[in-house]
């Protein structure tokens, strides 16, 4: 297939570095231009997304389940390192969500004051360097993107955060560090044990994801060339890459035990911060398992996927729990991201088509309803400045039309028919019911106390009396409503029609289940 | 070599006379000018070195061994005087504009780093020991009195004291370790020592190969052990790094910076030279045996280094005491790629420290920038200052990403060089370790990003004027380590011609 082209450069490249350029362009103006910096921002984030939408709808072949759109080009040859792109059902699709998302956040970023110009500069260079991960087909390529994302993070929950934004800031930081650490180690072993040209062994190495894959689907990735036996301290090598890998991703995600960092972060960090850090980042968590974990070491994989499973109800159960006991609104949302991640895992453990399907299209889900509910409680905190639930009541007398928005956004989280939620959800533990019934019927308490938390938040926040504090509340405005908008229209939409994005991801899903040799 | 080829051995010594007359160009300018114009003086020094630079562009090429041997000319000679060159030309510049700069006797300063700079040269391009040994001895002398140059400070003194002690008592012990290598192999000359050690030349006395490695080993450890103490004492591994905090706090701060840097890069390339001429290449038997030996044993010092470097930095405070032993764990994944005893670890090694030019020189910079406009050299001084001075503090947060390892920055890129050749010269260990390191630095080096980004710049106030010709020269530096880590064949390249070791 054509790579289609702009200018000489193929349509991803556009998609990754136009937002780089706008960072540039940002930086390039007055602190006080205030408008142009706004209006840059938006062409930055718009013309991503209208690509990456003319891509999903347009050139891209929803039938083909293997990479499409692929573009190379030489980038450090001495260890056969290169710039390579492209992109297949599984990673369009989130693509097009983080796009959305950035679009969604430059708008809802308006109301910042402080050191406009630095704030506008570093969210769009995230931006480039969330894209850059699901584009990316090289692993170095794939570990400097993934790198990439940190520090703008930190500067922007570390400067431009709440009141505890230093702490939260760095632990971030640290914990992804960490994560990224291992991922490099293992990634220097997987690299020193690809051996790509049989005639002169331990000579060509490579960083080419799709040929690792082959690899290691043909069991030629096992340490055979870097320790000769494939046994290190008593471990086989895939296990140590597998162990590596998954914490690497895993704190991303985040799986517990690793996940303490996340509550921190998105309490202390700005409303579209966190809009970004729900909605895609931890997404990049489950993406790299799907891309890289897993089938890089498939054996090891297999081996730890009832564990994995039991992490994923943890997280399902753990999660709800303790977001049940929150008082702070963000808290709380951010506790129920920690429990419908663990459905993903869950889904994953499984492997089954229906199960993977499912937390795949979770991770979409979940990226639509999280973003709604930060950008509901980011409404609120801006006009009552504080976030305690049980101070609120009675606010849908106020703000009827943020009440729909917020009702529709927990409804979807908490997975109610007919809402894209549902249906993610549902396809993961049916899919996953076959291979662990025990674990499925434990996750059940979690839908359960999900449900129950967000109705209990719902009574607490909208209806009831009203607090007399909040008579004179500005109902939400057009701002804050073009925010919520795409978002709610995905919500119901997804949930009615959700082969619009479970037939793209389909094809490219098979393919994944045949090279983890889950199907034969 | 030919005998009666003074003028052509002359000629391939260009950039050694160039440095000796430009250094003594500066003292009679400064004494003509009666010590009353000390920033010309600098600028004339930096003309310079240009010149100097000029000549070793031209010695990029055909390696010949000139002066009776003494003197070796080759890309790998050649790389590091550049990187000397280079490096000095900065430290002039941070001292033309550094708030300590010697208002009298600007001249000697520049004099006694010039030298100093000549003995850099001379380290790095020799194979003999009696010269290198002269050339370290240049080298820290000139670096003694550098280190104690303002004359009204004590802390200066004391940091000169020390450095002089500890010098002293460092080279006395490598001198006892080369002794003992002369006495087994009766030559001088490296390569020789190499051949002969390995028993590739007949001995006098009874006519028969004798392998050394297998007749006196214990000798021959204790020699080579020995020698690396004052390798180590001049690029500060643990535990030869005692004097470094000390000293680099002590000292003015662009004499840290040539401290840090160029004496560090300096004798990194002569323990590079050192290592490769008796260890890598091809040994075999008794000699591969106790290559592999020390191979461990430097990988355990390159381990330590690092640890306790970071650990150490954890603690501090005052931002050059700080650098100072990021500088020690530096010198620690530098000795990683020297570790491996092979040249891919060493072209490693070279890379790191040509990466480690870029983003060291450019914190001792800002720190500079710093305690030029506001006084202050301490962490907490900094608080708020990032929102006044975005170019200055951009740079700075780059140099700190790129110290830490994280990409798209050259530091990152020399780590995972390092990374690659120890895996695959079985030292995977030591990669893990360095790699823990990474994030413990994480905890210092953000701490400085911290202090000068993540509060309120409102009550920063800047007591000074501005100095916008160091803030070019740091954004050139911040551009030098994001440009290296995304464009790195070029510098690779370069790194890889220099290895011409082998």
């Amino acid at each position: 297939m054509e790579v289609p082209q702009f200018s000489g450069i193929d349509v991803l490249s556009w998609i990754v570095f136009l937002p780089a350029i706008g960072t540039l362009a940002v930086l390039a103006l007055p602190s006080s231009a205030r408008r142009p910096m706004q209006w840059i921002s938006i062409v930055a984030t718009a013309i991503p997304f209208l690509l990456a939408a003319w891509v999903y709808f347009g050139p891209f072949e929803k039938g083909n389940g293997g990479m499409q759109m692929i573009t190379e080009a030489r980038w450090i040859p001495a260890f056969d390192i290169f710039y390579r792109v492209g992109i297949d059902g599984i990673s369009l699709p989130l693509l097009l969500l983080n796009t959305l998302l950035f679009v969604v956040a430059v708008p809802a970023s308006f109301t910042i004051e402080k050191g406009r110009k630095g704030y506008f500069a570093l969210l769009l260079l995230l931006e480039t360097g969330v894209s850059g991960v699901f584009v990316a087909l090289d692993f170095f390529l794939f570990y400097v993107f993934w790198e990439v994302m940190l520090l703008p993070m930190y500067f922007l929950i570390g400067i431009w955060g709440g009141p505890r934004r230093e702490y939260a800031a760095i632990k971030f930081f640290l914990y992804t560090l960490i994560g990224s650490v291992l991922m490099l180690v293992a990634m220097v072993a997987l690299y020193l044990d690809a051996d790509v040209d049989p005639a002169a062994p331990g000579l060509q190495h490579t960083f080419d994801l799709l040929q690792l894959q082959a690899l290691a689907q043909a069991g030629q990735l096992n340490g055979q060339n870097l320790l000769g036996d494939g046994v290190l301290l008593g471990l086989a090598f895939q296990t140590w890459i597998f162990a590596f890998l998954f914490i690497g991703f895993a704190i991303k995600v985040p799986v517990f035990p690793f996940h303490t960092w996340l509550p921190d972060a998105h309490v202390e960090a700005p409303t579209p911060v966190s809009v970004i850090l729900a909605g895609i980042l931890l997404k990049l968590g489950g993406y790299g398992m799907l891309r890289i974990n897993f089938p890089l070491a498939p054996d090891a994989f297999h081996d730890a996927a009832n564990f994995l499973a039991i992490l994923g109800v943890v997280n399902i159960v753990y999660g709800a729990f303790v977001a049940m006991a929150q008082k702070d609104f963000k808290k709380l949302v951010a506790y129920s991201s920690v429990s419908h991640m663990g459905y993903m895992l869950l889904g994953f453990a499984a492997m089954t088509e229906w199960s993977v399907n499912g937390a795949t299209f979770q991770m979409f889900t979940h990226g639509i309803s999280s973003a709604m509910l930060f950008l509901v409680v980011g409404v609120i905190y801006d006009r009552a400045h504080h976030r305690d639930i049980a101070k609120f009541g009675g606010i849908s007398q106020r703000m009827p039309v943020y009440f729909g928005l917020s009702t529709l956004g927990m409804f979807t989280s908490l997975g109610l028919p007919g809402l894209a939620g549902f249906v993610s959800e549902a396809m993961t533990l049916v899919g996953s019911y076959e291979k662990y019934p025990v674990y499925v019927a434990l996750s059940v308490i979690g839908i359960v106390i999900t449900a129950a938390f967000f109705l209990w938040t719902i009574q607490r926040v909208f209806l009831g009396p009203l607090n007399e504090k909040y008579k004179e509340l500005p109902e939400i405005n057009g701002r804050e409503v073009f925010s919520q908008a795409p978002l709610a229209v995905l919500c119901v939409v997804l949930g009615i029609l959700p082969f619009l994005v479970l037939d793209w991801q389909g094809p490219a899903i098979e393919n994944f289940l045949n090279l983890i040799g889950a199907k034969s | 070599m030919p005998e009666g080829s003074y003028g052509a051995d002359l000629a391939r010594l260009l950039p050694e006379v160039a440095l000796a007359l430009v250094s003594f160009v500066v003292l009679v300018a400064d004494l003509i000018a009666r010590g009353r114009d000390s920033r010309r003086i600098g600028w004339l020094t930096l003309a310079g070195l240009l010149v100097v630079a000029a000549t070793l562009l031209r010695e990029w090429g055909e390696p010949s061994t000139i002066v009776f041997g003494m003197v070796t000319v080759d890309a790998f000679a050649v790389f590091w005087k550049l990187f000397v060159t280079a490096a000095l030309g900065a430290v002039v510049l941070f001292t033309i504009y550094a708030r300590e700069t010697p208002r009298h006797g600007a001249g000697e300063f520049y004099f006694v780093l010039l030298s100093a700079g000549l003995g850099a040269f001379f380290l790095v391009s020799t194979t003999n020991l009696l010269l290198l040994v002269l050339a370290l001895e240049l080298l820290g002398l000139s670096s003694y009195v550098l280190a104690g140059i303002s004359k009204g400070d004590r802390r200066s003194a004391e940091a000169a004291l020390k450095y002089v002690i500890f010098g002293a008592a460092a080279t006395g012990v490598m001198l006892f370790g080369l002794s003992i290598l002369y006495g087994l192999s009766g030559t001088l000359d490296l390569r020789e020592m190499a051949r002969v050690l390995a028993g590739a030349e007949a001995d006098v006395g009874t006519g028969r190969a004798i392998d050394r490695f297998a007749l006196a080993e214990p000798a021959l450890a204790v020699g080579i052990v020995l020698s690396l103490v004052g390798f180590g004492y001049k690029i500060s591994a643990v535990p030869f790094h005692w004097w470094t905090p000390d000293v680099y706090e002590g000292a003015p701060t662009a004499v840290s910076t040539f401290l840090a840097v160029a004496s560090k890069g300096a004798a990194f390339g002569a323990l590079l030279r050192f290592t490769g001429a008796l260890f890598v290449g091809p040994v075999e038997g008794a000699g591969a045996a106790f290559a592999a030996k020390l191979s461990s044993l430097l990988a355990l010092l390159a381990a330590v280094t690092m640890t306790y470097g970071n650990f150490a930095a954890l603690r501090q405070r005052n931002l050059k005491r700080l650098l100072a032993y990021s500088s020690i764990a530096h010198a620690g994944y530098a000795l990683m790629g020297v570790a491996t005893l092979r040249p891919s670890g060493f072209e490693a090694s070279i890379f790191y420290l040509a990466a480690y030019y870029f983003m060291n020189l450019g914190a001792f910079g800002a720190v500079i920038y710093f305690a030029r406009t506001t006084g202050n050299e301490e962490i907490e001084g900094l608080r708020g200052l990032g929102w006044k001075t975005p170019l200055v503090s951009g740079c700075l947060v780059v140099f700190l990403i790129s110290l830490t390892g994280i990409p798209p920055t050259v530091g990152f890129f020399g780590k995972w060089y390092l990374f690659v050749a120890c895996w695959n010269e079985g030292l995977g260990w030591l990669t893990v370790v360095a790699a823990a390191n990474s994030v413990i630095s994480l905890f210092y080096y953000f701490r400085i990003a911290k202090a000068l980004l993540l509060v309120p710049g409102e009550e920063a106030v800047f007591p000074h004027r501005r100095v916008p010709a160091l803030a070019g020269v740091l954004g050139l530096l911040g551009a030098g380590t994001v440009w290296f880590g995304i464009s790195v064949g070029g510098l690779q390249a370069a790194c890889a011609k220099a290895l011409t070791l082998f």
